[in-house]
């Protein structure tokens, strides 16, 4: 379960994040949704643990992510919206690396990689330098990585980009049969077709504020009282 | 030409806008860096001011044996800034993203190349420049040079010395580009090595400042004019004989024959870089496309049933998270030729210095000449730990790059990866810190009839000294964190990279001055036959271990704060 209590972020005397609170319960998945510079990245980021929220709390199953980060991070897995991974290393190397940072024996990270390597398909390079990797390649990698260690809670950062059609599809269905396994997502995302196809709930975020959280029935709704595009909804809240 | 000069001014502007914006954290490190580089400007002048009239007036070995010295440390600053050159420019000409960003538009390979050569010899050389050139100001001081011999000095006989040095390391850089697609890298870095090596022992072998002192005061001869006449035939033609010649000529109030040193050296620079210029408007390109060929090679690690020693699929008596941060320092090390090669460079300088002074015949026994060699020796091995420590740890924290998200996000207490690397960085330190302690110290045991209490201050200096630099690299390396810059040697060459270096001096001199009178005190007693009071160490000793431990627990939680800042 995720959980923000009056979550606000400042940078100097700009504020990214103001005074957010949102529930996201065990096998949900919660699309934010937000024009460029709302502060999606911001809030995604304060609960991956790779920024200090200014005030606020933010628990991941009961831990505060500031005050017991450990025992927050185990349940969680992170997918940034650039997937940097260490060049020197090959893409199987990564995995094993991520494997062995989430504690797990090394009989079930090797298990694990050949399934996740498997499922998206990456046996063909993933003996090679991450160096060499395209944006996608690097992208289905860090996907990979981010199920290795079977996490409770995954927070994902724009998770389409650079993906062909194909990763697309698995990307989706992979976030689909996670969900039903009772895992907490939340996903940012530029791609309305995305949130409304696997979203429970969807949240709108303008200027750092929450403008809309509902769930696709409210969604529905708004869309009826407009031209019934979830583009429009989209462009009216973020006017 | 027009070409080349825009991209200039706009390289010249984003330099001046990065330096110069407006925040108080901006300001801030600004005002601190004037005030370190403030003081120990101050500091070479003084050092210089005061070895030159100490060795002058004091010891006494006339000016054509003390500019012997100098040509010696010229060679020794030569074959430093050349190798550093060959290590950075293959980073700056081959690595980064901006020549492959202009190679596709419509500039000539040449003047790429000119861009980046010159964008590297200045990044990596300012400090050098600044070194040098209160060095230089510090020793005019004594001889009365007027501002234009200063100015004529420093930009017509020691900058082109400088580009000189860079100038030779890119050709070999690019030769050794030719070659390797032939012959292979590691053999050819392998020679490459061997060839320095050789050069360096050759030289010390046959350029002996104190048997040349000996040999004088033996013939009765006098130290100046009549020395000169004893002179190596090829080593007085070698560029840094030719500076000291400028500045022993000047000394002697002999400007023709100093200019025509001067000037040799200015010609054969511009000859110089006018080889580069055709080598690289011949070559550039070519050498470009060919470090695709060695990574292509080199990138696909085999995964089949074979596992070598550190491979991730190899289960370990460690701990996983342990585990998985040493093998991804090794691999992030070992896998980045630039890193490893460095490393090894270091190490063989080290091993050199280490066995020259080794075998030091210390047969003068005047308490001044004494001190100020040991303190030579001891402020040069310090300077040794000291560039190790910046070349290697102070960047530790900045190439975990932006893929440190990995950690940051994962149930990892930072400070586990940050006592990796520490434990790392001080075990290399220490080990070639005490090889130079050691080896220091032997000839003045074997002058002391066997004495070991300089050795037992040595190894304990040793410790504190690297244990006080590593934790001030490491920790301000933190501090100074930039994730964006992949390359380690522009990180250590970088401004907070310059502060820390110099507040690393600082710390050296500060044991210099703790030392200096125990020191003087003990070669008195020696030479005087006297019993020397162990007590007069007990202070000093006592003032270098609390100094050291203050200021690396000092560093070492800056730096771990460091990593809870917002990523």
């Amino acid at each position: 379960m995720i959980e923000l209590r009056n979550v606000t972020k400042k940078f100097g005397s700009f504020t990214a994040v103001d005074n957010i609170s949102l529930v996201v319960p065990p096998g949900e998945f919660f699309g934010f949704l937000g024009p460029n510079g709302a502060g999606k990245t911001t809030t995604i980021k304060m609960m991956a643990g790779l920024f200090s929220p200014t005030e606020g709390e933010i628990l991941i199953n009961g831990f505060d992510v500031v005050k017991e980060p450990i025992k927050a991070k185990s349940y969680t897995s992170y997918v940034p919206d650039q997937p940097f991974l260490y060049d020197k290393l090959t893409g199987r190397e990564f995995l094993y690396f991520i494997g062995g940072l989430y504690k797990m024996e090394k009989s079930a990270i090797a298990e694990k990689i050949e399934e996740v390597i498997e499922h998206f398909e990456i046996g063909d390079w993933v003996d090679k330098r991450t160096e060499d990797y395209s944006q996608g390649m690097r992208q289905r990698v860090t996907i990979a990585a981010a199920l290795v260690h079977q996490p409770r809670v995954l927070i994902i950062d724009e998770p389409m980009i650079g993906l062909d059609p194909k990763s697309v599809k698995i990307v989706r269905e992979t976030l689909k049969m996670m969900a039903r396994q009772g895992v907490s997502i939340f996903m940012s995302t530029h791609s309305l077709p995305i949130a409304e196809e696997l979203c429970d709930r969807v949240g709108f975020i303008k200027d750092g504020r929450v403008v809309f959280l509902g769930t696709q029935e409210h969604l529905q709704a708004y869309k009826q009282k407009l031209d019934g595009k979830f583009e429009s909804v989209f462009l009216e809240l973020t006017k | 030409m027009g070409i080349f000069f825009h991209i200039l001014k706009y390289k010249f502007l984003s330099f001046i806008k990065s330096t110069f914006d407006r925040r108080l954290v901006t300001a801030v490190r600004g005002f601190g860096s004037l005030a370190v580089f403030g003081a120990f400007s101050i500091a070479a002048y003084l050092l210089a001011y005061a070895v030159t009239k100490s060795v002058i007036e004091q010891t006494r070995i006339g000016l054509f044996v003390y500019h012997r010295f100098i040509s010696m440390m010229l060679f020794v600053l030569f074959v430093s800034v050349n190798m550093g050159n060959i290590i950075v420019s293959y980073s700056t000409l081959y690595k980064s993203s901006e020549v492959g960003y202009l190679f596709t538009k419509p500039v000539s390979f040449t003047q790429i190349f000119v861009l980046k050569f010159l964008d590297n010899f200045l990044y990596s050389s300012a400090t050098f420049f600044l070194m040098v050139f209160m060095a230089l100001l510090g020793y005019g001081a004594y001889f009365g040079y007027s501002a234009l011999t200063f100015l004529a000095v420093m930009f017509f006989v020691l900058l082109p010395y400088l580009f000189l040095s860079a100038c030779v390391a890119v050709l070999i850089l690019m030769s050794l580009m030719k070659v390797a697609s032939r012959w292979g890298f590691r053999k050819v870095m392998s020679g490459l090595a061997i060839l320095y090596i050789a050069m360096v022992a050759l030289f010390f072998r046959y350029s002996n400042p104190i048997e040349l002192v000996e040999y004088g005061q033996r013939l009765n001869l006098d130290t100046s004019a009549s020395m000169m006449g004893l002179d190596s035939g090829i080593l007085a033609n070698l560029p840094n004989a030719w500076v000291s010649n400028v500045l022993f000529y000047i000394a002697r109030g002999n400007s023709a024959l100093a200019f025509i040193h001067g000037a040799r050296l200015f010609l054969l620079t511009a000859a110089m870089f006018g080889v580069v210029l055709y080598v690289a408007h011949r070559f550039y390109y070519k050498s470009w496309l060919v470090t695709f060929e060695f990574q292509a090679r080199s990138n696909t690690v085999q995964s089949g049933k074979r596992m070598k020693v550190f491979d991730f699929r190899r289960t370990s008596s460690l701990r996983p998270q342990m585990e998985v941060l040493l093998k991804k320092e090794y691999f992030q090390f070992f896998r980045e030729s630039s890193q490893w090669i460095h490393l090894a460079l270091m190490i063989v300088l080290v091993g050199v210095f280490a066995v020259s002074v080794g075998n030091l015949n210390l047969k003068l026994r005047v308490t001044e000449i004494q001190t100020v060699g040991y303190l030579i020796l001891y402020a040069f091995g310090g300077f040794l730990s000291c560039s190790l420590a910046l070349r290697f740890l102070f960047p530790a924290i900045s190439i975990e790059g932006k893929s440190f998200w990995t950690q940051l996000s994962a149930p990892l207490d930072l400070k586990k990866p940050y006592l990796i690397k520490f434990t790392i960085g001080f075990f290399i330190v220490l080990t070639l810190a005490l090889l130079v302690a050691v080896f220091s110290n032997a000839p003045f045991v074997r002058m002391s009839e066997r004495r070991p209490i300089l050795m037992y201050f040595g190894v304990y200096s040793a410790f504190w000294v690297s244990l006080t630099l590593v934790s001030l690299n490491l920790g301000l390396g933190g501090y100074f964190a930039n994730f964006k810059e992949k390359n380690p040697i522009r990180i250590a060459s970088s401004q907070g990279a310059t502060l820390t270096f110099l507040m690393s001096l600082v710390y050296l001199m500060t044991l210099v001055s703790i030392v200096i009178i125990p020191l003087t005190e003990y070669f008195q007693s020696l030479f005087q036959f006297l019993p020397f009071d162990i007590s007069t160490i007990v202070a000093p000793a006592t003032t270098l271990y609390m100094l050291s431990a203050a200021l690396s627990a000092f560093a070492l939680v800056v730096g771990l704060r460091s990593l809870q800042r917002d990523f």
